[in-house]
């Protein structure tokens, strides 16, 4: 009898804590793959240590990357889109709130020297999006997505220029965006009056982006990439003689392609990746390398990359493009060229949750 | 030996106990929110009988995804579906294809009367939205599934969001504000970047839910519907056994199927292998299969029946 009751009460708390354990067991079973946690930057060691410096962001904070190791810079706000002037020695960097965004001018620590846009107001469509700033390579003025004019329903980027130094009252329409197709992004200014951008139209093959053309303001301008291609995100490098994009054709992967810039076209192009997803690439200072933001595993937190790029074959050259333009001269870009041996991307972040849709500004 | 063996016994008991309690929600979910019984009026076009008859374990089934505003505006369960989409998975080969019908499809209503397809769940629940795509689209649905506006942010955030290369920039300046709110008829504006990123649930919501500043409207936005639902499969790709509690606790009151757990658990083993090539993809586009039109004042969409049945039936045989 005395034996049972001894045995009752151990068997009690040993009952409950196998059972206990089991519901924690299945809880450690879980796929943690889908909700990994994003740590800040800051608290991360760079496997890989980039040549320069990088400005980027995550969750609407702005960080540099200097020498392995990540600092933050700017005021608490929902920041994103660094950019740099021509002598690096200031950023242009996009504050967006509920229904707005603006463009502030900032020191490399992050301290605002200017705000340049003023697009907030009380009725909502009254407000305004402004994206993608670029500084002319004179420094004498910004580029940017600016969604106007507006009529109704109808919300489409252009780009827009505006003085560095003067006020939003001076900004003027470069582009003229389809209409409900969400329009002209991500301006490159080139010396002189000319852009490269990319445009957004829709038929009835469905969406298409593509890099245009624009020699000076007003002017129509021509496609650089084919329509089906699906190209954006482009990056120019420091001596403006490649250009770095990324095209996914209508899929939900994407290539990683480099191409050269001779003047108003682009040359046979080199896929560097494929199968991915690729976002946001940057040119390192020499031209040899290229960043960019790719997820990694099944969370899908995208990570900095780093790529060396493999020498350029002197046979790469291609046969011409097939794939017929929407713009109004032919494309000029050749087919796609394979890269004469395969680049390794060396992951420079790990556990980090970076704006994939943030170019980043390196240096 | 009695004590071992009674050892083991009160061991394997609190095991199964303890495995109850967490696949408890499960359990509930599988009782209240799965395995819907819905009664299909007879429909002459394709001779079917009610209740609606499931296809058996293994063979290809179709599958009618609603999807809703389900917030205070409406009555509940009185809901107007802003997206349509028959999904016919066929185990065997992988195969999976994707119908989305446009919401404002003019169609004979199964509960009587025309009008535009989205109103068929407001008036006869799942029943008469089946009955009405069935009788319209010659197609006979096996299953059923329906999720509300939350129940879809609830459930990419439990996933963790989705991964998906958005095509151009989605902007919209009337975008509704209604999700947690008081005050239900408001506007918001909202931009989501092109490229490729990861989309947290309000945002993929968005994105699947913008259609003003789209030049192919409610058809554009059914393209990006589509493409949220592969990303989606590619998460639950992911998942196993042990996330079913989260992810039935995120759909609480947000998700309703004819489904059985059987089937909802072999439709996530085919979300884990099949490819994203084996996916076929169809929208509705006009001039071909259909056409901007307007009846009583309202902006319809009117369908080529010519033109549609055929693509039924060579993808939903």
């Amino acid at each position: 009898m005395i034996l049972r009751r001894i045995a009752t009460i151990l068997f009690v708390p040993l009952m409950v804590a196998f059972g206990s354990g089991v519901y924690l067991y299945l809880g450690t079973l879980k796929s943690k793959a889908v909700k990994e946690r994003v740590q800040l930057p800051t608290v991360t060691k760079p496997s890989f240590t980039l040549p320069g410096t990088m400005f980027l962001a995550q969750g609407g904070r702005l960080f540099k990357l200097k020498n392995g190791s990540f600092t933050e810079i700017g005021p608490p706000g929902d920041w994103s889109m660094p950019t740099l002037t021509p002598d690096h020695t200031r950023l242009v960097a996009v504050l967006s709130g509920k229904q707005s965004s603006d463009l502030y001018l900032l020191d490399l620590d992050g301290h605002v020297i200017k705000r340049l846009t003023h697009d907030d107001a009380r009725i909502i469509d009254a407000n305004h999006w402004a994206f993608y700033p670029r500084v002319t390579p004179d420094g004498l003025s910004v580029m940017y997505s600016y969604d106007s004019p507006k009529v109704g329903f109808r919300v489409d980027f252009a780009v827009w220029t505006m003085p560095l130094d003067g006020t939003q009252s001076q900004a003027r329409r470069r582009t003229d965006p389809y209409w409900y197709t969400g329009g002209d992004i991500i301006p490159i200014p080139l010396p002189g009056t000319a852009l490269i951008y990319v445009k957004h139209s829709i038929d009835q093959t469905g969406v298409h982006s593509q890099l245009w053309y624009q020699e000076r303001t007003g002017a129509i301008g021509h496609a650089m990439t084919a329509l089906t291609d699906d190209c954006g995100s482009p990056a120019l490098s420091a001596d403006r003689t490649q250009l770095a994009m990324i095209c996914s054709a209508g899929k939900q992967t994407a290539k990683l392609e480099v191409a050269p810039l001779n003047g108003t076209t682009l040359g046979p192009a080199r896929v560097l990746l494929s199968g991915g997803l690729y976002a946001s690439p940057a040119w390192s200072s020499d031209g040899k390398a290229l960043a960019y933001f790719a997820p990694t595993g099944a969370a899908g937190h995208f990570q900095l990359w780093y790529l060396a790029l493999p020498a350029v074959a002197s046979s790469a050259s291609a046969s011409a493009s097939t794939t017929p333009s929407a713009g109004t001269s032919p494309s000029v870009r050749a087919s796609v060229s394979p890269a004469p041996s395969p680049p390794l991307p060396v992951q420079v972040t790990q556990g980090v949750d970076l704006s994939a849709t943030s170019p980043p500004a390196w240096f | 030996m009695r004590l071992t063996v009674l050892t083991v016994v009160c061991l394997l008991l609190s095991g199964m106990a303890g495995a109850a309690a967490y696949f408890f929600p499960v359990v509930v979910a599988g009782v209240g929110q799965t395995g819907q019984t819905v009664v299909v009026p007879p429909s002459s076009s394709v001779g079917k009988t009610s209740p609606t008859r499931s296809a058996p374990p293994g063979a290809p089934f179709t599958v009618l995804l609603l999807g809703s505003d389900d917030d205070s505006k409406f009555n509940a369960d009185h809901v107007l579906t802003q997206s349509m989409i028959l999904v016919r998975v066929e185990p065997a080969t992988r195969h999976v294809t994707m119908l989305s019908i446009p919401r404002d499809l003019w169609v004979p209503l199964s509960t009587g009367g025309s009008a535009k397809i989205d109103a068929a769940y407001s008036y006869g629940g799942a029943a008469a939205a089946i009955a009405t795509v069935e009788r319209n689209f010659h197609v006979h649905i096996d299953e059923y599934a329906w999720i509300g506006l939350k129940g879809l942010i609830r459930m990419i955030d439990e996933l963790g969001g989705v991964d998906v290369i958005v095509t151009n920039p989605v902007l919209d300046d009337f975008y509704p504000d209604d999700i947690d709110v008081t005050y239900l008829y408001g506007y918001k504006r909202v931009a989501i970047l092109p490229g490729p990123q990861h989309l947290d649930g309000s945002h993929a919501l968005q994105y699947v839910r913008s259609r003003h500043d789209d030049i192919q409207g409610d058809f554009g936005r059914s393209q990006r519907q589509q493409q949220v639902l592969l990303a989606l499969k590619s998460k639950a790709a992911t998942l196993n056994a042990a996330n079913l509690p989260d992810i039935v606790n995120a759909l609480k009151g947000e998700f309703k199927t004819s489904m059985g757990l059987d089937r909802v658990r072999s439709l996530l083993g085919v979300a884990s292998t099949f490819d994203l090539a084996n996916v076929r993809q169809i929208v509705l586009l006009p001039p071909t299969y259909t056409s901007y039109g307007q009846i009583s004042g309202q902006s319809v969409i009117l369908p080529h029946w010519a033109q549609i049945l055929p693509l039924v039936k060579a993808n939903f045989p």
